[in-house]
């Protein structure tokens, strides 16, 4: 079973990049709803 | 937010899917053994890319027909994505080739074109990057994002009869030549696998963009209505995504 | 106005501003020559290395003087505000890109004209044999680099930081030119000289594409 380890990092690193991108931008995605709601609601009060 | 868990959760489970697959399905490979299977994802990884920078395209042209910013967002969305899945080609890539030939890279037709690919889609993302008024970005980035794409064929086929006029000092150990059936339903399958995760990563990279645009479209109306108002501040803070 | 005629009058105007001034033929002939000499001593040029390298020298030089030498044709219509003033005119967009295409072709070929003798006394290059051929190859890829560097210096005429984006943003579309380029012109050089057809297809390809993208996307290019 040799390059085993080899193997390993690459798909480590091919699931990390997309497991991390999808996560980051939820994340700001959330965020940015966060955002949205709270100007909706201070443009309500108006 | 329970959307993008749901859509996390599928993205983790569609290539840890894939990943058994490629790592205990397949047959093992008679020259390289265990390192062969990174072709499993760095075969398809390229072929989704390309799939994406379609998009990318074909949103280019629909954004310059009819202005909808709708478009726009799907250009960014699948050009981001583009680079994600290429950028694994190009990782996967070396770490295949230092076992298999020897060499981190050896300039190969396929390896060659795909960095070129890389760079032509991470100008467009930075040229996008330093625009800053969003209409005359969409259409400057569409433009030009047209343009990117009527190179790409070029680029594979200079690079390729580049090097055939110049074969380099490795051999290239045919990577598709004569897959076993196992072998080759197992690739689709990775491949399908990754298109999925291609869909739903530029679905939710096009959310975002769209929901930057509402934030923008308040925060105008909110600096417009604080303007009639005096003495009533704007809403602190710049987009923070 | 016919777009011919049009275009005809802004090369003028371009030709005649260029004069007036010389600074940007000058100032780009002389970076060639610099690079030229500068990759001599990063390459240590030999005869039977020179021939190698020296159709890649060359094409580098003018690919690089090229993309600094493109980027003024719209940024200074922008720090004048003359673009406005092109645009109001009963011209088509197509002409006012081509009369600029046509413009920054005659600069950049005005270069090589001034750049390839000496490259040929330096690298020791038989230039007369092959002339004929040679000049193809090398309007055929200035041909592309012009069309390619007019358009996107509107484009990066857009952007901040435009002096630095414009190359980056020609550089990597350029690839097959110089790719096809570079091989032509080596295979002239070469000690059977041969032009090599698959080569002259890719620059024939990718000169038609781009000019007749250009064509298509000239009305967004020159909006404001």
């Amino acid at each position: 079973m040799k390059n085993f380890e080899s193997l390993f990092i690459a798909y480590m690193i091919v699931w990390g990049i997309f497991f991390g991108y999808q996560v980051t931008i939820a994340r700001r995605l959330s965020r940015l709803r966060e955002d949205i709601e709270r100007l909706k609601a201070q443009l309500e009060t108006k | 937010m329970k959307n993008s868990i749901w859509q996390s959760l599928v993205v983790g489970a569609l290539m840890a899917v894939a990943g058994y697959a490629a790592l205990f399905i397949a047959p093992d490979e008679k020259t390289m053994h265990v390192i062969q299977r990174i072709f499993y994802f760095h075969a398809p990884a390229g072929m989704v890319a390309l799939i994406a920078f379609t998009i990318v395209f074909i949103a280019n042209i629909a954004y310059l027909i009819n202005r909808q910013p709708r478009w726009d967002w799907l250009a960014v969305s699948g050009a981001e994505v583009g680079i994600a899945f290429n950028s694994v080609v190009l990782i996967t890539g070396p770490i295949w080739a230092k076992p298999a030939w020897g060499v981190w890279w050896a300039w190969d037709a396929r390896l060659t074109s795909t960095l070129v690919l890389w760079l032509l889609y991470i100008s467009f993302l930075l040229l996008r990057d330093l625009m800053a008024d969003p209409d005359r970005r969409a259409v400057f980035s569409a433009v030009y994002g047209i343009f990117l794409f009527l190179d790409v064929p070029l680029v594979y086929f200079s690079i390729r009869i580049w090097r055939t006029q110049h074969p380099q000092p490795v051999i290239l150990g045919g990577q598709n030549s004569g897959l076993d059936p196992t072998m080759r339903k197992v690739f689709w399958f990775c491949w399908l696998a990754m298109t999925g995760v291609m869909a739903i990563l530029i679905h939710q990279r096009y959310k975002l963009e769209q929901a930057r645009h509402e934030f923008e479209e308040l925060r105008l109306r909110a600096e417009q209505l604080s303007a009639e108002e005096p003495g009533v501040s704007p809403p602190a803070g710049a987009i923070r995504a | 106005m016919n777009a011919g005629r049009a275009a005809a009058i802004i090369v003028a105007k371009e030709v005649r501003a260029e004069f007036r001034a010389r600074e940007l033929l000058n100032t780009t002939l002389i970076f060639a020559f610099v690079v030229v000499v500068i990759f001599s001593f990063a390459f240590d040029p030999t005869t039977a290395e020179s021939r190698r390298f020296g159709p890649g020298l060359l094409w580098i030089a003018l690919l690089f003087a090229g993309s600094l030498m493109l980027q003024p044709s719209f940024a200074r219509e922008h720090a004048n505000d003359t673009l406005d003033a092109l645009c109001l005119a009963p011209v088509s967009p197509f002409a006012i890109l081509l009369g600029k295409i046509a413009a920054n072709f005659i600069f950049l070929s005005a270069c090589e004209v001034l750049l390839l003798p000496v490259f040929a006394v330096l690298y020791n290059v038989a230039l007369l044999p092959v002339l004929g051929r040679l000049v193809i190859v090398l309007m055929l890829g200035t041909f592309g680099l012009t069309i390619t560097g007019t358009v996107f210096s509107a484009v990066a005429a857009q952007a901040r930081m435009r002096e630095l984006l414009l190359p980056l943003l020609l550089l990597p579309v350029l690839v097959p030119l110089l790719l096809a380029a570079v091989e032509a012109t080596a295979g002239l050089f070469a000690e059977t000289p041969e032009l090599q057809w698959t080569w002259l297809e890719i620059l024939i390809g990718f000169d038609v594409m781009f000019f007749t993208a250009s064509w298509l996307l000239s009305d967004f290019l020159l909006q404001e």
